[in-house]
């Protein structure tokens, strides 16, 4: 289990100093596939590369299984990473750069050599041990770099936007693999992406992060249905933020209403919020249309556009302040017409601001 | 229809031509555009070797120039002295130190541009781009200056009433001037001075397009500074260390105006002892026969090191 505990970095010194990551405390469960989610400039990636001990913190500890790590040179610790670009060893062949790790650590050859048949099998490149490395496609190279950074057995593998520089379909495929790979070796699995599906689809565990900070960690469902904050609504999956009255709090859940609609009792991110307008985050799948006088109606507003995507329509329907809601619906009703928007009020979330 | 199948081969048969015709087209603009490549090369090179190869095989004029007998004296000249009285032959080794000093001076040369030259080359690497020309502009600086001109000025570098000597003596770390002019190691520090451009450039050339992330996967998969160094950038950089050595190490055993100024004449190098031969010594068949034997050892050398660099490769491979 990796245990991030009130991680500061900072690059430069004095005024000109930029804080990549301010106070991050994290947990990652032991063999979990674990996901740092954001857009680019985040964190993230610095955060991977404290872990991976390329960069040392400006303050605060790392562990790792209670150890300490914080400190090691990347050489001392047992984690290994895959690069964004692979940085795979062009005057080694694929098996050499397989077996790179276990040599620096001075294993008997006969286990390097299985290891390496080993590892060629896994990522089902068994024939071509001998190729150079620039003779590989970019998936090839992907899988090697991937076999390189498993052959040491290391407690935890990082990747780094791994699955970036792939095309869409190869991209889908290692998805997949990755998975199936996490799953064979039982390694925990730090996975860093800006691809919000890609997150959602591989990951037991997401942190999403925004501004060197942890906004929300929690499995991609949570995240999906219950975001906490504005940032993490808007940055997974389109999302629809609408202004709402807060009325209350009843137990866990929020009392609130749109506009002079009746009050509702919906899950909130905060219990601490004053009563007032409040955002609340609605998913375009969850909307249904009804009639506009209809008693079902949360919301009224006016189609201003309708699209069809094939497995349905996305219809905006701009509503009476002037918000833009999308709806994903079966059949999308006439541009101009004013609709009553409805959805099950349990998939409704108070954010926390 | 039956006619249009008839057409077909004659219409490949046209296409061959065509093509072969291109070809051959091809062949004569290639030709000549490597003509005045190639003449210069003959005029200027093959013929004065072809011309040192004869000249080596004669015996030397009394004036300079060679008489038209053949003999192999310029040969066994080199490593023999033959008695003015009985003409017996005797082991001569004088010839011999000269090669020996020159290769011993042109290697540390070698190395020791080699050991300057790298971190340099490597240093240069790791800018970022738009600062690179910068520095390679300030390598090339020194050629914009004339070897003979800059080897002036380290002469007055390191004679005894020189820089170094004056500002040791003002500083009373000596009372004396040392003798550094005419020394081994002065010519060893001008020979450096010369050819360390030589050395960096093609280190440079094949570090430039490293990835710098190879050294953090290296360091990541266990590897210690020490062994990134030696696993990951001394290979990747071999072809540019193989080809600096070559260019500093060949033209330094060669050396000419360097052991002359530096070495005062006492510290005869190859290069000073050929180009006796043509002058004071008025034996130009030796100097012929001196030059061809350098010539001959250089290329068993590069050779060999170029099998050994290919053997390598493979069992890497």
């Amino acid at each position: 289990m990796i245990d991030v505990r009130h991680v500061t970095k900072r690059f430069g010194e004095g005024a000109t100093a930029v804080t990549a990551l301010e106070n991050v405390s994290l947990a990652v469960p032991e063999g979990s596939f674990f996901t740092l989610l954001g857009p680019s400039g985040c964190g993230k990636t610095t955060l991977l590369r404290l872990i991976a001990g390329f960069e040392l913190p400006s303050e605060g500890e790392i562990r790792l299984d209670g150890e300490s790590i914080g400190h090691l040179p990347p050489h001392k610790r047992p984690v290994n990473t895959v690069f964004q670009n692979y940085a795979l060893f062009p005057h080694m062949s694929v098996a050499r750069n397989i077996g790179f790790g276990l040599e620096m650590l001075k294993r008997p050859k006969a286990e390097i050599a299985a290891t390496i048949e080993e590892m060629l099998d896994l990522v089902q490149l068994g024939a071509f041990a001998a190729r150079r490395v620039d003779q590989l496609s970019g998936g090839q190279q992907q899988r090697v770099a991937l076999a390189r950074a498993l052959a040491p057995r290391p407690k935890v593998l990082l990747l780094d936007e791994p699955l970036s520089a792939l095309d869409l379909k190869l991209r889908k495929g290692m998805q997949s693999e990755l998975k199936r790979l996490q799953n064979e070796t039982g390694i925990t699995f730090v996975f860093v992406t800006h691809d919000q599906s890609e997150a959602l689809a591989m990951s037991d565990q997401i942190a999403v992060m925004s501004a060197g900070a942890v906004q929300q960690v929690g499995t991609p469902e949570d995240i999906y249905t219950a975001p906490q904050s504005r940032f993490v609504a808007d940055f997974i999956g389109d999302t629809n933020i609408v202004t709402g009255e807060l009325l209350g709090y009843e137990g866990p859940m929020a009392r609130i209403r749109f506009a002079d609609g009746p009050p509702l009792t919906v899950k909130t991110a905060s219990a601490t919020l004053v009563p007032g307008p409040v955002h609340i985050a609605l998913r375009p799948e969850t909307i249904t249309v009804c009639d506009a006088a209809s008693e079902a109606a949360l919301l009224r507003g006016t189609v201003r556009d309708a699209t069809y995507f094939g497995a349905g329509s996305q219809m905006l329907v701009c509503l009476d302040d002037g918000t833009e809601i999308q709806a994903q619906v079966d059949r999308p009703s006439p541009v101009g017409t004013v609709v009553g928007l409805s959805c099950d009020t349990s998939m409704l979330q108070v954010l926390a601001d | 229809m039956a006619e249009l199948v008839q057409q077909i081969p004659k219409a490949s048969e046209n296409l061959q031509q065509a093509l072969h015709a291109r070809a051959k087209g091809k062949r004569r603009v290639r030709l000549f555009l490597l003509l005045p490549a190639l003449m210069i090369i003959g005029i200027f090179g093959l013929a004065p070797l072809s011309i040192a190869l004869i000249y080596s095989f004669l015996e030397p004029g009394t004036y300079g120039g060679v008489e038209w007998v053949f003999s192999t004296d310029a040969y066994v000249q080199f490593l023999f002295e033959r008695d003015i009285f009985d003409d017996t032959l005797s082991f001569n080794s004088a010839y011999l130190q000269i090669f020996g000093r020159s290769f011993g001076l042109a290697i540390f040369t070698m190395f020791g541009t080699l050991m300057l030259g790298f971190p340099v080359a490597y240093f240069i690497a790791a800018r970022p781009p738009e600062q690179r020309n910068a520095w390679l502009f300030a390598i090339t600086l020194p050629f914009w200056t004339n070897l003979l001109i800059r080897t002036y000025s380290m002469l007055l570098i390191v004679r005894d009433e020189g820089f170094i000597n004056l500002a040791l003596m003002k500083l009373g770390v000596i009372s004396t001037p040392m003798q550094m002019l005419y020394t081994d190691g002065a010519v060893l520090a001008g020979l450096v001075y010369s050819y360390l451009p030589f050395m960096i450039l093609p280190i440079y050339a094949s570090l430039e397009k490293f990835d710098f992330s190879l050294l953090e996967a290296g360091h990541d998969l266990y590897a210690s500074r020490m062994q990134v160094f030696r696993q990951i950038v001394i290979p990747i950089s071999r072809p540019g260390i193989v080809a600096g050595c070559a260019l500093v190490l060949i033209p330094a055993l060669g050396a000419y105006i360097t052991p002359e100024l530096l070495g005062g004449g006492k510290k005869l190098m190859i290069g000073n002892l050929i180009a006796m031969q043509f002058g004071s010594g008025r034996n130009w068949p030796f100097g012929s026969a001196a030059a061809l034997i350098l010539m001959g050892v250089v290329l068993i050398a590069l050779l060999l090191s170029l099998r050994a660099g290919a053997e390598k490769e493979n069992r890497h491979g």
